[in-house]
C-alpha cells in the first residue's frame, strides 16, 4: 500500500514507528536501548490533536491524522460478503483471472539489492539522509500494514471464499516483500524497523469492509501513480538518483496496481456499495480524504521531493489528478480535481496547516495552544468542506455503464 | 476541465501541436512459421486425444495445433479505438512489456499480442458500431489473462472467437496511426515514445512496417 495514505490508514495515537539499532541483535552488545526516533515522526496534527502527548514521555513520538495507519476491519462482514453460499452474484471469472494472475508473480526476482545501496546511503549526509530514513520508514510501515491486514482476511476468508482468500494472501506475500525490501534499506542507514513491535503497540483503525474497500483501492492505485511518476521522472533525469531504491520502481508499483485492481473486482462483487447515493458521497469522502492527506503531507515534507528534483506541488497535482482518472473506472462519483479551484482550495488547506503547526511549535501550555489553534480548525474544515461540496464528476465502470448509455469505445 | 468523455477516449478534438509522422501498418500477414507455446490449463481443447500430449509436456503448440490436426483454438481479445489504447493508457504499455520480460524470463513463447484494426472485426457487428477507428486489439489465448485485463482498462469491449491458424486470427487491415500530442502535458515526464507497441504486433507485420 502506498505510504501517504495516511487520513484513511489506521489511526494509532502512538507514534511513529520504534527504530531499533540492528546491531543489538547482531552483536548483543552495542546498544542497548531502543532509538525512538522522534525526527520521523510528523509534525503535530492539525485537526485531532489528543491528549496522548501529555501521558506519554518527550520521547514518544507525535502522532498526527497524517501518519501511516494499520487497518483492521469487520472480518465476519467480510466473510459474509464473500460467502459465495450467501451471495450469488460474485463474478468468479473475475477473481479467478486474477488469482491466475497474482500466481504469475511478475516480480518473485526482482527485490534483489545489491552493493550500489550501501555506496548510495553512506553518500547521503546532512537533512537529505534524514528525509531519506524518513521516506523509508514510512514507506515501511504503510506495506507493512498492508501486509497485516491482508495476511489475515486471506486466513480468514479461507473456508467460505477460497479464491478470494489465495489473493489477500498473495497480495500479503507482495506486501511482505516490499516492506522488507525497504527495512533493508533502513539497514544501509544502520537502522531497521522492529515489526514485530509495531504489530503489538501500534493501534489499529477499525474500517467496515465498504471503507476498506474504498480506502486501499484509493491507496494501492495512488501508490501507484506516485512510484511511476518518481520512477519515470528520475529515468529522465538520473542526476537525482541519489538512492538506488527508485530504480525498483518501475516493477514494483505494477503490483500496487494489480493490487487496486483485485479492490476494484471485490466493489464490483458488491454493487450496493457503489450503485446509490450514499455510495457516491462515500466516494466523494475518500478522494478528498486521501488526496488532501497526501498533499499536506507531502507540502511539509518538500525537501525530499525537491532532493529528487520534483517540484512537490506539480508532482501531487500530477498523481491526484491521474488517480482521480483511474477511479473514475470504478467510483461512481469522483472529485472535479481538475477544475483550478480544487489545487487553489488544497493550497490554501496547506496555509492554514502550517499555522496550525506553528501553534504546536510554541511553549504555550496546551491548553492555550489548543484555544489557539480553534480558528485555523475552522478554517480548514470549511475550505475541506467548500472542497467536498464541489459538484462532482458522475464515473463508474462501464460494466454498470448507466451513467453513459451510448458509450463508443 | 475534466470530463468523463475525456477521459473515456472519445473524441476529443485537440489542436496538434506537432504532427508525428504517421504509423503505416500493411496488411500483409505471411505465413506463420514461428511455434507458439502456451500453457495448457488456459486453452480449452474440443477433443480428448489431446490430453495425452498435455500431461506429457506443460506447453503445446498453437501452430501444430491448428496447421496439423486442422484445430480451431480460441482467442480472446479486447479492443477499444487506438488513442485510448495505445496514446492514453500509458499503464497498458508497462503492463505488456512486465508480461514479456516475464515470459522472457520463463521462457515461456509469447500468447499475446497487439493487432491494429483486426479482420476479425467483420465478424461483431455489435462491436463495430461501438467503436472508433482505428481500433486496436488485444488478442490472447489465455481466457483468463484477457478478463483480467478488461478489469484493468474498463473503456474496452471483451469477446472470443475461434480460428484455425494464427494468421487467420491476427490478420488485419492497414490502417494509419497518428496520435495528436497532449494539448497540455503537466506529468514530470515524457510520453512514452509513439511506436511502442510495435513489439507486440504479430512478427510478420512488424516487419513490413515502414
Amino acid at each position: 500500500m502506498a505510504a501517504e495514505m495516511a487520513l484513511v490508514k489506521p489511526i494509532s495515537k502512538f507514534a511513529t514507528p520504534k527504530l531499533t539499532n540492528p546491531s543489538k541483535y547482531l552483536s548483543g552488545r552495542r546498544f542497548s536501548t531502543v532509538i525512538r526516533m522522534s525526527a520521523t515522526s510528523s509534525p503535530p496534527p492539525p485537526a485531532t490533536a489528543t491528549s496522548k502527548s501529555k501521558k506519554g514521555t518527550k520521547k514518544e513520538i507525535q502522532e498526527s491524522l497524517l501518519t501511516p495507519r494499520f487497518y483492521t476491519t469487520d472480518f465476519e462482514e467480510m466473510e459474509q460478503l464473500f460467502n459465495t453460499e450467501i451471495n450469488k452474484n460474485l463474478n468468479e471469472e473475475e477473481f479467478i483471472a486474477l488469482l491466475q494472475e497474482f500466481k504469475t508473480d511478475y516480480n518473485q526476482t526482482h527485490f534483489v539489492r545489491n552493493k550500489e545501496f550501501k555506496e548510495a546511503a553512506d553518500k547521503l549526509q546532512g537533512p537529505l539522509r534524514q528525509i531519506f530514513v524518513e521516506f523509508l520508514e514510512r514507506s515501511c510501515t504503510a506495506e507493512f500494514s498492508g501486509f497485516l491486514l491482508y495476511k489475515e482476511l486471506g486466513r480468514r476468508l479461507k473456508k467460505t471464499n477460497p479464491v478470494v482468500a489465495e489473493i489477500f494472501s498473495l497480495m500479503s506475500r507482495d506486501e511482505a516483500r516490499h516492506a522488507g525490501f525497504l527495512n533493508k534499506g533502513l539497514s544501509d542507514f544502520n537502522l531497521a524497523l522492529d515489526l514485530g513491535f509495531l504489530t503489538k503497540a501500534r493501534k489499529y483503525t477499525f474500517f467496515k469492509p465498504k471503507f476498506i474497500f474504498y480506502a486501499t483501492y484509493l491507496s494501492e492505485k495512488i501508490g501507484y501513480w506516485r512510484y511511476i511518476t518518481i520512477y519515470r521522472h528520475l529515468k529522465q533525469n538520473p542526476e537525482y538518483q541519489c538512492y538506488p531504491i527508485f530504480k525498483y520502481f518501475e516493477n514494483w508499483c505494477q503490483d500496487e496496481n494489480r493490487h487496486g485492481d483485485f479492490f476494484s473486482a471485490l466493489m464490483k462483487a458488491q454493487p450496493q456499495f457503489l450503485n446509490d447515493w450514499q455510495a457516491k458521497l462515500w466516494s466523494r469522502f475518500f478522494c478528498l480524504s486521501v488526496y488532501v492527506t497526501m498533499y499536506l503531507n507531502d507540502c511539509q515534507r518538500t525537501d525530499f521531493y525537491e532532493g529528487i528534483g520534483l517540484n512537490t506541488k506539480e508532482f501531487d497535482m500530477h498523481v491526484i489528478i491521474e488517480t482521480n482518472r483511474t477511479t473514475a473506472r470504478i467510483f461512481p462519483a469522483v472529485l472535479d480535481v481538475e477544475n483550478p479551484e480544487f489545487k487553489r482550495k488544497l493550497d490554501r488547506m496547506v496555509v492554514i496547516n502550517e499555522k496550525l503547526m506553528a501553534v504546536g511549535q510554541t511553549d504555550d501550555p496546551s491548553f492555550i495552544k489548543n484555544i489557539k489553534r480553534i480558528p485555523h480548525i475552522a478554517a480548514l474544515v470549511s475550505e475541506i468542506l467548500a472542497a467536498y461540496l464541489m459538484p462532482p464528476v458522475e464515473s463508474g465502470s462501464v460494466d454498470f455503464a448507466e451513467f453513459e448509455p451510448n458509450l463508443v469505445y | 476541465m475534466w470530463s468523463v468523455t475525456g477521459a473515456l477516449g472519445v473524441a476529443v478534438p485537440t489542436t496538434a501541436a506537432c504532427r508525428r509522422k504517421p504509423f503505416l501498418v500493411s496488411s500483409s500477414l505471411p505465413k506463420q512459421t514461428t511455434k507458439l507455446h502456451l500453457s495448457s490449463p488456459q486453452l480449452t481443447l474440443p477433443s480428448s486425444h489431446f490430453s495425452s500430449s498435455f500431461k506429457t509436456s506443460a506447453t503445446t503448440s498453437v501452430q501444430q495445433q491448428s496447421d496439423n490436426k486442422g484445430e480451431r483454438t480460441k482467442y480472446y481479445f479486447l479492443v477499444a479505438n487506438a488513442k485510448f489504447m495505445l496514446d492514453e493508457e500509458e499503464h497498458f504499455q508497462e503492463q505488456l512489456f512486465e508480461r514479456l520480460r516475464y515470459y522472457g524470463e520463463r521462457e515461456k513463447e509469447q500468447d499475446f499480442w497487439l493487432v491494429i484494426e483486426p479482420k476479425f472485426l467483420d465478424k461483431f457487428p455489435k462491436i463495430t458500431q461501438r467503436l472508433r477507428r482505428p481500433a486496436v486489439a488485444l488478442v490472447s489465448t489465455n481466457g483468463p489473462w484477457i478478463t483480467f485485463m478488461k478489469l484493468r482498462l474498463d473503456r474496452v469491449l471483451a469477446e472470443s472467437f475461434e480460428a484455425k491458424s494464427l494468421d487467420e486470427a491476427l490478420a488485419s487491415n492497414p490502417a494509419t496511426l497518428e496520435f495528436d500530442q497532449p494539448e497540455k502535458w503537466v506529468a514530470p515526464y515524457p510520453k512514452y515514445e509513439s511506436g511502442w507497441w510495435e513489439t507486440f504486433l504479430p512478427k510478420e507485420i512488424q516487419e513490413s512496417v515502414v
